[in-house]
């Protein structure tokens, strides 16, 4: 690929919005650890990927159009009797829960609450024209699965992911890969709240975009009533102020059920069971 | 000849032939129909198993009663018919004495629901995925496709297992270091190959058994959780990480080794490799 020939796309901190490929050019996308590249030729499109571990810094979303094809010969194709030059990647949330370990435990006493700010890791729909058809589905992240419940019997499969559960809005990164999810907890049980590990439900949240790139998620709210593992979750209907002006880019994949009880906290395996 | 036919066909006998006949052909069309519907309301609610068992049911209930009503039409007293299939039946009873033990094993087979139909079961050395769950027989698509038809009454006789009744599976590897190696660093370096596999799941974690001391090795048993779809993926995949792993690190899985002393307590046999003479070269 020749640097001459590459063009940054205009406004490309958000890069979800609709891109307009013609035909014989290819679209060089660098999302966090995902690297894209999405070729428009006669009725086909050619999709290459390549994704990689999570490094610190690596958190930029770039797009770059340039002409020729894909580098190398392992793509897909996908053919079209007349295809549309418009391609849009969409970002949107995980099919299963995410299990939240942060990076050292905290405990939260009896009638406290706090506000953590998670970030979740996202995946990428590639849609082609409008109304966009789907060509693939891919995980900007690649997670290592996870079981969350009392026993192996009963509970659910969640993907696990490790946060820092920062506690200043400030000092959480904006990554194009990850959606910023301000999670706000409060302790109503007698004891103490253990969270090693929390399970966020990711599938009722939907994704917003702001003008700098940055991700962010409807404000979530549990509330331990009792001493177990099970909390009240609230879904807020609007984005968080903070995250300025934001439009949404893809909405919840399952809507939340009747009761709002959610399997939230953590629960503790005996060895080998 | 074609005046006796004539009067034949206008005789109370032509008509009540006729009328059986089209009783038994209305039934066929309407158990089939009635099914068809049970079909089409209970796919959602019921499970594969109950869904065929159910449309099966109100066929031959239907049919069944059309049946007992051609039969009438025929002539035929219900009560005689009845009595006689009793008598019938306790004949047929003890001339097949297998066949009615795998209908009522097959009945509680029913009735206590181990597995359904799409479940992979292993019953003695026969491991697959079931077809069907039959009055008589349950039919099993072996992994090398194969049909195998498993009488029901073994089945309530015999260990079955259910290999998909959970979401997700252990699998348990055992595997044998030198005695040299130290046992954190092996336990170390087997965590950290479940951390970077994707298929094993974080939650619950694996788990880490010292076995013992064996004959030639440390023996220790790995346990690795991956969901019932991964398993037979990540079985392969974390045996040659593990191995790359222990490569890598330099710990040894060592084969069976036999030492050979020559009867003092720590001096080892003595071998001395000698040219041979050369008048035996030749």
């Amino acid at each position: 690929m020749s640097t001459n020939d590459e063009q940054r796309i205009a406004g490309t901190p958000a890069w979800w919005l609709p891109q307009t490929i013609p035909v014989g050019q290819t679209l060089d996308c660098r999302l966090g650890p995902l690297s894209l590249q999405i070729h428009r030729a006669h009725g086909e499109w050619h999709v290459s990927m390549v994704d990689g571990d999570e490094k610190d810094g690596d958190g930029c979303g770039t797009l770059g159009l340039r002409a020729g094809g894909i580098d190398g010969d392992t793509y897909e194709r996908f053919m079209f009797s007349g295809s549309s030059a418009q391609l849009k990647l969409l970002p949107l949330l995980a099919d299963r829960p995410v299990v939240i370990r942060p990076r050292q435990p905290i405990f939260l006493p009896s009638g406290e609450q706090t506000t953590m700010y998670l970030s979740s890791p996202l995946t990428l729909r590639l849609l082609v024209g409008d109304p966009g058809v789907l060509l693939r589905e891919v995980p900007m992240l690649r997670l290592s699965d996870t079981w969350f419940g009392p026993s192996t019997r009963e509970g659910e499969l969640c993907y696990s992911g490790r946060t820092h559960a920062r506690h200043e809005l400030a000092e959480v990164p904006q990554r194009a890969h990850r959606a910023i999810t301000p999670l706000h907890i409060r302790n109503e049980a007698l004891t103490p709240l253990p969270l090693e590990k929390v399970s966020l439900p990711v599938p009722f949240l939907s994704v917003y975009g702001a003008a700098d790139g940055g991700l962010w998620t409807q404000k979530a709210t549990m509330i331990r009533r009792s001493d177990s593992d099970m909390a009240v979750l609230k879904i807020e209907r609007a984005p968080p102020d903070f995250a300025g002006s934001v439009s949404l880019i893809s909405g919840p994949r399952r809507e939340q059920g009747r009761g709002g009880f959610v399997r939230a906290f953590n629960v503790l395996f005996g060895d080998g069971s | 000849m074609s005046r006796t036919l004539l009067e034949m066909l206008a005789s109370d006998t032509a008509a009540m032939i006729f009328r059986a006949s089209i009783l038994l052909m209305l039934g066929v069309l309407f158990a089939t129909l009635a099914s068809r519907v049970v079909n089409r309301l209970a796919v959602r609610r019921f499970s594969t198993h109950h869904l065929q068992l159910t449309r099966r049911l109100v066929f031959y209930s239907l049919l069944g009663l059309f049946v007992a009503s051609a039969l009438r039409e025929l002539g035929f007293s219900l009560a005689v018919l009845m009595g006689a299939a009793g008598v019938l039946t306790v004949a047929i009873g003890f001339a097949s004495q297998t066949s009615a033990s795998n209908l009522i094993s097959g009945l509680f087979l029913i009735g206590e629901r181990p597995f359904e139909v799409g479940d992979v079961i292993c019953v003695g050395t026969t491991t697959g995925e079931v077809l069907s769950i039959d009055a008589l027989s349950v039919k099993l698509r072996t992994f090398d496709n194969l049909f195998v038809r498993i009488p029901n009454e073994t089945l309530i006789k015999s260990e079955v297992t259910t290999l998909t009744r959970f979401p997700i599976r252990r699998h348990d590897l055992t595997l044998g270091v030198a005695y040299k190696e130290d046992i954190d660093t092996v336990r170390d370096v087997l965590q950290e190959v479940a951390d970077r596999n994707m298929l094993c799941l974080d939650d619950p974690p694996p788990l880490f058994i010292f076995l013992g001391f064996g004959d030639s090795a440390l023996n220790i048993q790995f346990s690795v959780w991956a969901k019932r779809e991964n398993f037979l993926l990540l079985r392969n995949s974390i045996t040659a990480e593990i191995k790359a792993a222990f490569d890598r690190a330099g710990i040894e899985i060592p084969f069976p080794h036999r030492s050979l002393y020559a009867g003092e307590a720590t001096r080892p046999f003595p071998v001395t490799i000698v040219e041979p003479p050369p008048a035996q070269r030749e």
